[in-house]
């Protein structure tokens, strides 16, 4: 009988396509956010050794692994600059996927699968950052929550689902710490496996459809019009990635360690009130008016407006695998404005 | 009455029964999530002598969020919570502003700039039998309300 593939196999066959598999075309995006989730996973059960999830002890036991664990924090330094990361190289990931078109059918429903995996990575950011319990946090705490309770008829709910009481308190700690792990990380790590498994369904990596790449009079014979690499080429290039990425990675932890303050007293805060970066967008909206329309509506009005890229936006067939195509310049300007929008915003949050 | 249960087939029956059970057990989960800790009972926060506060002097009270003011016509309490979404205005210098997104108020705790919607919740003053100021930080009162005191 023969042997079924593992799940390392059925994300590594035998042969791929080579258009599939060069770096310029997907510079790796992907890999390098399940690489930067994996060590997240890694670092973070480290860290759980330690991580006391009380409102007394949060912001101590952050520090005791700062500075008395041997190598703690160079635990804390990566799993800190990996999470940065993986926001950074998630939205590129999506940017590439709109730029060559890979969203179209038939891998509509791995574009909603990779969409959702967004919110869930900055909500892990912000929860992360809230379990360190220290001075900075404390704003960007109280102005999230709040935001919760803007929302109509289920906002309240929402609130005590999220803080564990009617203000911020003792069960909030445990309350971010269970989100954290089990209520954001858990569930994430279900639709990465979900969605790697879809991307060899949906037929691998898009690309160009073979003809295209064929002069018109040569039907598409030898085997040279379909160059393929075999799976040790792909692994190697793989790994060479990574290592290229666990460096990085270590570089910044090391030279570049992550903010620590003073355990957060509620009466007493800095009148610095920045939010995190990955938020500052949304702390400049809130300037303009109303919570629940800056705050709540419009961001889900981006989430929304990418989810329907390929259902509602761009219903073509062909062009992908080639960046900046034709067809699908309507959805390409649409995401990359938005972009554009919400960078502005977060420099302009971050120069004043 | 046989018909409808006739056309109701074993795989439907269970498809029923399992989405029932789904959407039963998430409510459960739901509730079970939503214990919340009830509030905490309104403090009274004891502050000095009404002779401490000069008029035109607006004092901070940190641990009652909240600020105490003095004009001509008596004492007065605000809260230092933004109605906007709950930051802490700074108040070294009048006009207050909030850190978090830049919304003004004036020292009767009226908007000035957006984007608070609201003007600051005003708090009730009241003296002890030896003269004391005593903040009520459960109670709100009427913004034009003036607390005065032989001073």
């Amino acid at each position: 009988m023969r042997r079924r593939p593992s799940f390392f196999e059925h994300l590594h066959p035998p042969a791929i396509p080579e258009r599939e598999a060069r770096f310029r075309y997907t510079f790796g995006l992907g890999g390098i956010s399940l690489l930067l989730f994996l060590i997240l996973c890694l670092t973070g059960l480290l860290e759980l050794f330690y991580y006391l999830p009380t409102l007394e002890d949060a912001n101590a036991s952050a520090h005791v692994i700062d500075a008395l664990v041997p190598y703690g924090w160079v635990v804390r330094g990566i799993h800190y600059w990996a999470g940065q990361g993986i926001v950074v190289t998630a939205a590129l990931h999506m940017v590439r996927i709109v730029l060559t078109g890979a969203y179209r059918t038939p891998r509509r429903f791995n574009w909603l699968l990779g969409l959702s995996l967004l919110p869930a990575v900055l909500l892990l950011d912000f929860t992360g950052l809230v379990l360190r319990w220290d001075t900075h946090i404390a704003w960007a705490l109280m102005v999230g929550t709040n935001l919760l309770r803007t929302i109509p008829l289920v906002g309240p709910a929402l609130y005590t689902l999220a803080v564990g009481g009617s203000e911020i308190g003792p069960p909030t700690v445990v309350r971010f710490f269970a989100w954290h792990i089990l209520g954001l990380a858990l569930p994430a790590a279900i639709l990465i496996a979900w969605h790697l498994f879809r991307v060899r369904r949906d037929g691998g990596i898009s690309r160009l459809a073979a003809p295209a790449l064929l002069p018109a009079d040569r039907p598409p014979s030898s085997a040279s019009d379909f160059p393929r690499i075999p799976r040790a080429e792909l692994v190697r290039r793989e790994a060479i990635t990574a290592l290229i990425v666990c460096a990085l990675l270590l570089t910044l932890a090391l030279l570049a360690p992550p903010g620590l303050g003073p355990r957060a007293e509620f009466a007493d805060l800095p009148p610095d009130a920045s939010a995190p970066w990955f938020f500052l967008w949304v702390q400049q909206l809130l300037r303009l008016g109303d919570p629940f329309l800056m705050g709540v509506a419009i961001p889900c009005g981006v989430l929304l407006t990418l989810a329907l890229v390929p259902y509602a936006i761009d219903r073509h067939t062909g062009g992908e695998g080639r960046w900046f195509n034709r067809p699908g310049r309507l959805a390409q300007t649409i995401v990359l404005g938005m972009l554009a929008l919400i960078g502005a915003l977060i420099l302009r949050g971050a120069l004043t | 009455m046989r018909r409808s249960l006739s056309r109701l087939t074993r795989r439907a029956a269970l498809k029923i029964s399992l989405a029932l059970s789904g959407g039963l057990s998430l409510y459960g989960l739901v509730r079970f999530l939503s214990r919340g800790e009830p509030p905490p009972t309104p403090q009274q926060f004891a502050l000095g002598y009404p002779g401490d506060y000069p008029i035109e002097s607006v004092t901070p009270i940190p641990e009652a969020r909240a600020l105490l003011l003095r004009d001509e016509a008596g004492f007065y309490a605000l809260s230092s919570s933004c109605p906007h979404l709950g930051c802490t205005l700074g108040t070294e210098s009048s006009p207050f502003e909030c850190p978090c997104h830049g919304s003004r108020f004036n020292r009767q705790g009226q908007v000035i700039r957006g984007p608070a919607a609201r003007p600051l919740t005003a708090l009730e003053l009241s003296l002890t039998t030896d003269g004391r100021l005593v903040l009520d930080g459960g109670t709100s009162a009427s913004p034009d309300q003036r607390l005065t005191a032989g001073s």
